[in-house]
């Protein structure tokens, strides 16, 4: 894993896509009216022919989708994660997921990443897409993710959700990062806590466990960046030897990462205090930026670190999140 | 009428929509600025002559053309001008998409397509609480076509016949991708809306004598009524790139400084 502040990148999914559609002729491209802001203005220069726009049209759109996979063609729709799960949800159910076609649906700007208030922030699309039968939901952490998961992606048999970041994507792992869709990852391994992460969470996860590790608790930070079908068996050997468990979503606590967890852990009978790190059912104003948000709505580092401080019990003030300062072209998390 | 709309002229009052948009934009560096140029006209004669706060309702249906309301919202006594300064800000009211909590409109949202479905709930409801003369009035843009939901919601409105009903169509050939025509054809749109039973009056969207008289004609009307403004995102500010996007339109401060001084000029 690189260190903190991460190398940012841009269009990683969109050089992918292409990549993999140069191999794949049955991918289809369709977008609607979001296409630069989804990284596949790349695909609209360089395969044209199997670019659609769909327009400001999502309900069309999917049901459009659901019937080029029935007839052998592997489509690919985006738009910003909001229109993508909730406009069309009937359609998602009826055209794609019952059917179990193989449409991916791929929504940007996830949770409080977006400034354009409530209505464009999807804060429910994983709930939404874990509740559709069929359908597997796939939430990425970093550029080098994207790239290695991109083709397995492509190959499941049924609908998939996949939710990426818009705009600057951090690189957090190495080249030689192996992504598996089946199970969950270990990167740092502790004792007393574990903090289960996906997405834009996880760069918060892996410094909150840095900042409590320097002061003597021994933190692990799981990588979920399959949300369903989860991957129980990790989860249960991460939850079963720590004294305290807390996820972390950039979404709401309700329905998403930290719902399948306790879920889980429920049906494991293990009785782990558990924390949900996400926006608390409420909807998120007054924003122009982000990391204001993630403050505001306290999905920043500082609460996951001071939420493992209160569930360990832990005498004092918690200690203090040494944010890594960010330059131009750098991520870090608030 | 309000006093203080007699006191400009709608013309006038359109370039002082633009002016405040302009200024409200450039502490960020860019902004939904072209939504408010292509609509200031249609915002300033619809104040200026129709809408009556007090009695109607007002439906901004794409949240992005919030600024325009915003900037025109002074002179109706809707929102204090010291307000405007906050917009887009984190923890302002005033939020760059309409939010639920966006002051000065009866409705908006972000999501767009759903707006004229709740400017038929509001004439709905005026029929139904007895409330004669109230009119709506939903501002809504051809981009918005594109989505299903605004048809449905122009079948309800013809059927049930709500005449109290107009729509403020901001044609101005504008969305993310580029011009609406080239991604869509919506063509012929009046006829469109004709077949649907509503009346409908395509105008140039920056001639207030023509949307003065076409809102006349479309509130006279028994039927639900649509004024086609046609339009432009880069009307009224030649200083800006032939280039601009229209949808998110990046003002540099020298940029802004020269669109003040323009606008300003004109004003003066």
């Amino acid at each position: 894993m690189l260190k903190q502040p991460y190398p940012t990148v841009m269009k990683p999914y969109g050089r992918a896509l292409v990549d993999l559609a140069r191999k794949r002729p049955e991918i289809l491209c369709l977008t609607g009216d979001l296409t630069r802001q989804t990284e596949i203005d790349l695909f609209q220069e360089q395969i044209p022919e199997r670019f659609i726009h769909g327009g400001m049209a999502e309900a069309n759109m999917i049901s459009m989708a659901g019937a080029l996979a029935r007839r052998g063609f592997l489509p690919f729709v985006h738009t910003f994660g909001v229109f993508a799960t909730r406009r069309p949800l009937d359609q998602i159910i009826n055209s794609v997921a019952y059917p179990n076609l193989p449409v991916r649906i791929v929504g940007f700007m996830p949770g409080l990443s977006s400034p354009g208030g409530p209505s464009h922030q999807a804060i429910d699309d994983v709930a939404l897409m874990r509740a559709v039968p069929n359908m597997t939901v796939v939430d990425l952490a970093d550029a080098t993710q994207i790239r290695a998961a991109l083709p397995s992606i492509a190959d499941i048999p049924g609908p998939v959700y996949l939710r990426l970041k818009r705009g600057e994507i951090p690189v957090i792992f190495e080249d030689d990062h192996e992504f598996s869709l089946t199970t969950a990852q270990t990167l740092i391994e502790g004792t007393d806590l574990a903090v289960i992460a996906s997405g834009m969470m996880l760069s918060s996860a892996i410094s909150a466990a840095d900042t409590l590790t320097a002061v003597g608790v021994s933190a692990s930070v799981i990588n979920v960046p399959v949300i369903k079908p989860l991957d129980a068996d990790s989860i249960i050997r991460a939850v079963s030897g720590v004294s305290a468990v807390i996820t972390a979503e950039n979404h709401s606590v309700i329905g998403g990462l930290g719902s399948a967890v306790a879920e889980t852990m429920a049906e494991a009978a293990l009785a782990v205090p558990l924390r949900r790190i996400g926006l608390r059912d409420t909807f998120a104003e007054g924003s122009r930026t982000a990391s204001h948000l993630f403050r505001r709505y306290r999905l920043g580092t500082q609460d996951i670190v001071d939420t493992a401080w209160e569930l360990l019990r832990r005498e004092g003030r918690s200690p203090r999140v040494q944010a890594a300062e960010a330059a131009e072209g750098e991520y870090a998390p608030v | 009428m309000m006093t203080a709309i007699d006191a400009l002229t709608t013309t006038r009052y359109a370039d002082v929509i633009r002016l405040r948009a302009v200024r409200m934009v450039a502490p960020h560096g860019f902004g939904y600025l072209g939504q408010a140029l292509s609509s200031a006209e249609l915002f300033a004669t619809l104040y200026s002559r129709h809408y009556d706060p007090g009695r109607d309702s007002l439906v901004v249906s794409p949240g992005h053309y919030i600024i325009a309301a915003f900037a025109a919202a002074p002179e109706a006594g809707l929102l204090d001008v010291e307000a405007l300064a906050t917009y887009g800000f984190d923890d302002s009211m005033l939020e760059a998409i309409g939010t639920e909590r966006s002051p000065a409109v009866d409705l908006t949202g972000g999501s767009l397509g759903m707006g004229l479905s709740g400017a038929a709930g509001l004439a709905l409801a005026d029929r139904l609480l007895g409330r004669s003369g109230a009119r709506v009035f939903a501002v809504v843009s051809d981009g918005e076509l594109e989505e299903g939901q605004v048809w449905e919601a122009a079948l309800f409105a013809a059927h049930n016949r709500l005449g109290s009903l107009t729509v403020l169509l901001d044609a101005n050939d504008s969305q993310v991708d580029g011009p609406v025509s080239s991604i869509t054809t919506l063509e012929p749109i009046a006829a469109k809306w004709e077949s649907f039973g509503w009346a409908a009056f395509d105008v140039d969207g920056h001639d207030t004598a023509a949307i003065d008289e076409a809102l006349s004609a479309a509130t006279a009307d028994p039927r639900p009524a649509v004024v086609i403004g046609r339009t432009s995102t880069k009307h009224g500010l030649s200083v800006l790139p032939e280039g601009a996007d229209g949808h998110f339109i990046k003002l540099p401060a020298q940029l802004a400084e020269a669109a003040i001084k323009e606008l300003e000029a004109r004003l003066a």
